[in-house]
C-alpha cells in the first residue's frame, strides 16, 4: 500500500506547515497519505489498473486533476492548485492556472533581523543639530497651513521667476516659529521654492543669523565690536554666562556660536556691530533691543525674562 | 521748525542742523502716517511726481549730494548710469544693512520715522524709473522690520504706494526684505546676491556696476538709507538751497555719529564740513572722561584710518595748502581723504589714553576675520591670519617682527580682492601699525621668538666659546 501520493511541483498549500527547501534545487513537497479522499471531487483518467486503497479498490488513474483535489489530513483540509514553479528572487508561483503573489514571508523571526541604520541624507550629514537644552521650548518642525500661506506671501514679494530671492525670508519664517533650521525644514524650505536643497543649506550656513541648533527661551546676542566692548560687553557676557551658568568653552567661532544653559530657559551668543555703538554696551534678548547694558546690569536683564 | 520739542534730555545741540533728524525724539512723535501727514509729509511725494523723472535727477545732480554709506559716491550721477537703451525693469534697493561698527544712524530713522524714507524711496524711484523697490533691512533690526512693513501698508492705503500713486499713473510696490547677520551683505553687489537668495559674494566690478547689471542682472540702484531720506529734503529745499549747506563739494547734513570714550557719546546731524573735530568732541560731545585725555579717532566707521590727535595734516593743494592740527580738521570727505582716511559712514569712535592699541587692534582683527565673504583668498587667509597675528601681540606671545609681519600681510589683501571688503579690512590695521608701532612694539619681546631644540644648544655652545 502506497503511503504516500506525490504531487507535482510546489503547490501552495497550508502556509503555518510549509517547508521550504532551500537550495536551487526544484521544491518538492511531501504531502502524506490523505486519511480520506473526497471521491466526488475526483476526476480518474482511467489507466485500467486499481488499488486497494483502504479496503476500496479503486482504478488507478493515469492523471489526476490536481486542482480539484481535497486532501484531508486529519480535522484540515487543504485545497492544493495546480503544480507551480517558484522563482526564488521574486516569490512568484507561476501557477498553470495563473500567476499568484505569494507574501514576503511566511513568519518573521523578529530577534534574528537585522535592522540597517537610518540612512542620513546629504543635508542631515552636513546641518549641525545636536540636542540642546533649550529644545523643549520649540515644537518639532511641522508644516502648518498658517506657515504654508504665510510662505506664500513672501514668494509673492519677489517677481515670478525669481522665487529663490525668498530663501531667506522663509527661513526666518522656520526659525522664528520653530527656533532653529532643521534639516527637514531645508528640505521644506528647497520644495517650497523648487531648488536644490543645497541652495538652501549653504545659505544657512553661511549667514550667522540663521542657526542650526535650539537656542535658550531668551537668547541673549551680546555686541562685541570696539565700541561696546569699550564700553564691557566681554564683562557682560562673562556676567550673564555666571548667572546663567552657561558653560561657552564650546564654541567654535563660526560653526558653533550659541551655548545653551543647562535649564535651557537661556542662551548666549556674541554678535557683531549692532548699530548703537553710542548706547554701549548693547544686546538682543530675542526680538528686544536693550541699551547701556553693563554688567551690573545683567542680573535685572535676566530676571525680565523668566517665563 | 522752531515749535518742535524734544525729548527731555534728547534735546539737539546748538551746532546741529536737523534735516533728516527732525523727527529723532521729537516729542508727541509717533511712526504712524497721520503723525507724518500732520507734519507736512509726503508733499514733496507729490511735488517730485508732478516734475519729469529727469528734472528730479537734475535736481538732485544740482544739490551734490554724496551717498552716505561709506564710498561718497554722487547720487545724482549715479541714478544717470542706467543704460538709456535700457528694456529690463529697474529696480531701487534702500541698503538698510547699517553694519559698519561705529555706525548708527539709519537706525533712528527706519525705528521713528519709516515714512520719510519711504517718501524718499518713492521719488528716487520716480526719478530712476523703477517699479519695485526693496528695502535690505539687517536682520538685527526686528523691530524695524515690522514697522516698516507697517508703514508700507499705510502709505500704500493712502495711495502714496502701489498703482497709480496719487494719480500720477506711477505705479511703485516696496517690500521689505531682512538679512541675516553679515557684514558683508552691506556691500551693494554683496546685498543684491543675497536679495537674490544666495550666499552674498559680492561681485567684480566691472563688469557688474549695479546700475547696469544689478537685481537679476537687470539695471539697479543701491542707496544708503540716509541718502534716500535726503532726497525729500533736496526737493523741498531744491537743488540750489541744498547745495548751499555745507561746503563745497561736500554739501548738505550729515549724521556723525559718536561712540568710545567720549562724556556725551550720541548722534549729531551737521551740515558737512562745518564742524571741526574739536567743536564735535569737545562742545557736542562734553570731552573726554574725567581723568582721561584724548588718543586717538576712527574718524569714519571701523574700516577708516586711525588718526592720533596729536596729528599734523598739509590739507589742499599748491597755494591753498595749509597746515592743520588733527583739532581743526572738519568732518567732510575732501578733508579726510586728504588727511590719509575718509569720512565713511560718519561713525566716529574716539579712544582715550587707557586703550592700549593692541587690544583696539585685536578686537577690529576679529571682526574682520568673522566677516570676510571668503570668496577671494588674499581677503579670506589675510583677514584671519591678521587676527592670529594680532592674538599673539594681545597675549604677549608677539616677537617684533610680528608687527612686521602683520602690516605685510595687509598690504597684501589692500588692492587685491574682488570688493571693497579687503580694504576695509586692511586699512585699519595698516593705520594703527603706521601711528602706533612703538607702541605696538612695545607690548613684543624678542624672548618669544621660536627656537628649535637644536638652535638652543647651538647658542648656548656659542656663548660659552665667547667666554
Ligand atoms: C564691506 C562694505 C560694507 C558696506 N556696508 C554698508 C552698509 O552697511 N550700509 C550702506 O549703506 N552701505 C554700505 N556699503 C556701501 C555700499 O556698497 C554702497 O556703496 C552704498 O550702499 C551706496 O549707497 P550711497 O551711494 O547712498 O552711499 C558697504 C561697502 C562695503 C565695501
Ligand atoms: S574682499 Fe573679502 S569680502 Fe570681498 S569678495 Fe573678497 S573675500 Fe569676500
Ligand atoms: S559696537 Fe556694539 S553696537 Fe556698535
Amino acid at each position: 500500500m502506497s503511503s504516500r501520493i506525490e504531487v507535482p511541483k510546489p503547490q501552495t498549500i497550508d502556509r503555518s506547515r510549509l517547508t521550504y527547501v532551500k537550495g536551487g534545487r526544484p521544491l518538492l513537497v511531501k504531502v502524506p497519505h490523505p486519511a480520506k479522499v473526497d471521491r466526488n471531487q475526483l476526476n480518474y483518467l482511467f489507466s485500467g489498473d486499481s488499488e486497494e486503497v483502504g479496503g476500496i479498490d479503486i482504478p488507478m488513474p493515469a492523471k489526476i486533476d490536481v486542482s480539484k483535489l481535497v486532501y484531508t489530513f486529519g480535522d484540515r483540509e487543504i485545497v492544493a492548485p495546480k503544480p507551480a514553479v517558484i522563482d526564488r528572487n521574486t516569490l512568484v508561483y507561476l501557477s498553470t492556472g495563473g500567476v499568484i503573489r505569494a507574501p514576503k514571508a511566511r513568519r518573521i523571526n523578529r530577534e534574528e533581523l537585522e535592522y540597517l541604520p537610518k540612512k542620513l541624507t546629504i543635508i542631515e550629514q552636513n546641518v549641525h543639530s545636536p540636542v540642546t537644552p533649550g529644545q523643549v521650548n520649540f515644537p518639532p518642525f511641522e508644516v502648518t497651513p498658517e506657515l504654508d500661506k504665510k510662505a506664500d506671501e513672501r514668494i509673492a514679494q519677489y517677481p515670478d521667476d525669481q522665487s529663490r530671492s525668498a530663501v531667506l525670508p522663509l527661513l526666518h519664517e522656520v526659525q522664528h516659529k520653530f527656533g532653529f533650521i532643521s534639516p527637514e525644514s531645508i528640505e521644506w524650505v528647497a520644495g517650497k521654492l523648487d531648488i536644490a536643497a543645497i541652495k538652501v543649506l549653504e545659505v544657512v550656513s553661511f549667514y550667522p543669523g540663521f542657526r542650526q541648533k535650539a537656542p535658550g527661551k531668551f537668547h541673549v546676542r551680546v555686541c562685541r565690536t570696539l565700541s561696546c566692548a569699550m564700553g564691557g560687553s566681554y564683562e557682560l557676557m562673562e556676567k550673564l554666562c555666571e548667572i546663567t551658568e552657561i558653560d561657552r568653552s564650546k564654541e567654535d567661532g563660526h560653526k558653533d556660536t550659541i551655548s545653551v544653559s543647562p535649564c535651557g530657559n537661556y542662551s548666549v551668543e556674541f554678535a557683531e556691530c549692532l548699530a548703537s555703538c553710542g548706547t554701549a554696551p548693547v544686546c538682543l534678548v530675542n526680538d528686544d533691543f536693550h541699551e547701556g547694558v553693563t554688567e551690573e546690569k545683567a542680573q535685572a536683564l535676566l530676571d525680565s525674562y523668566t517665563s | 521748525m522752531s515749535d518742535i520739542k524734544y525729548l527731555p534730555g534728547k534735546e539737539p545741540h546748538a551746532n546741529e542742523h536737523r534735516l533728516i533728524f527732525k523727527n529723532v525724539d521729537r516729542e508727541g512723535w509717533d511712526t504712524s502716517i497721520e503723525t507724518y501727514l500732520k507734519d507736512g509729509g509726503y508733499e514733496m511725494l507729490k511735488k517730485g511726481l508732478g516734475m519729469e523723472p529727469k528734472a528730479v535727477t537734475e535736481q538732485v545732480k544740482t544739490s551734490g549730494l554724496r551717498g552716505r554709506g561709506g564710498a561718497g559716491f554722487p547720487t545724482g550721477i549715479k541714478w544717470g548710469f542706467i543704460p538709456p537703451n535700457n528694456t529690463k525693469p529697474v529696480y531701487l534697493i534702500c541698503n538698510g544693512d547699517e553694519s559698519e561698527p561705529g555706525t548708527f544712524k539709519d537706525r533712528y530713522i527706519v525705528h521713528q520715522d519709516p515714512h520719510q524714507l519711504i517718501e524718499g524711496m518713492v521719488i528716487s524711484a520716480y526719478a530712476v524709473g523703477a517699479h519695485t523697490a526693496y528695502i535690505y533691512i539687517r536682520e538685527e533690526f526686528p523691530e524695524a522690520a515690522i514697522t516698516l512693513e507697517k508703514a508700507i501698508a499705510e502709505a500704500k492705503e493712502k495711495g502714496f504706494l502701489g498703482k497709480d500713486i496719487q494719480g500720477s499713473g506711477f505705479d511703485l510696490e516696496i517690500y521689505v526684505h531682512r538679512g541675516a547677520a553679515a557684514y558683508i551683505c552691506g556691500e551693494e553687489t554683496g546685498l543684491i546676491e543675497s536679495l537674490e537668495g544666495k550666499r552674498p559674494y559680492p561681485r567684480i566690478k566691472p563688469p557688474y556696476f549695479p546700475a547696469a547689471m544689478g537685481l537679476y542682472m537687470a539695471p539697479t540702484i543701491v542707496n544708503n538709507v540716509e541718502s534716500l531720506c535726503h532726497v525729500v529734503h533736496i526737493l523741498r529745499m531744491g537743488g540750489d538751497e541744498y547745495v548751499k549747506l555745507g561746503t563745497p563739494r561736500n554739501s548738505g547734513t550729515r549724521i556723525l555719529c559718536v561712540s568710545g570714550d567720549v562724556k556725551n557719546p550720541g548722534y549729531f546731524e551737521v551740515q558737512v564740513g562745518k564742524v571741526t573735530f574739536r567743536e564735535l568732541l569737545y562742545d557736542m560731545c562734553g570731552g573726554p572722561k574725567d581723568g582721561r585725555e584724548f588718543k586717538a579717532v576712527i574718524p569714519g566707521g571701523s574700516s577708516s584710518k586711525i588718526l592720533r590727535c596729536n596729528e599734523s595734516f598739509k590739507i589742499g593743494r599748491g597755494d591753498d595748502a595749509k597746515d592743520l592740527s588733527f583739532w581743526d580738521l572738519p568732518l567732510d570727505f575732501d578733508t579726510l581723504a586728504a588727511a590719509g582716511s575718509m569720512a565713511g559712514s560718519g561713525g566716529v569712535i574716539v579712544l582715550d589714553d587707557s586703550r592700549r592699541m593692541s587690544w583696539v587692534l585685536n578686537n577690529i582683527t576679529h571682526f574682520y576675520a568673522h566677516e570676510s565673504c571668503g570668496q577671494c583668498t588674499p581677503c579670506r587667509e589675510g583677514s584671519t591670519w591678521m587676527k592670529k597675528v594680532s592674538d599673539r601681540i594681545e597675549g604677549g606671545k608677539a616677537t617684533p617682527q610680528d608687527v612686521e609681519t602683520l602690516e605685510q600681510i595687509a598690504y597684501q589683501i589692500d588692492g587685491k580682492t574682488v570688493c571693497a571688503f579687503g580694504e576695509a579690512s586692511a586699512w585699519p590695521v595698516e593705520a594703527m601699525i603706521d601711528k602706533f608701532r612703538e607702541e605696538l612694539v612695545s607690548a613684543t619681546s624678542e624672548d618669544n621668538d621660536f627656537k628649535s631644540a637644536e638652535r638652543k644648544a647651538q647658542e648656548e655652545f656659542m656663548s660659552a666659546v665667547n667666554v
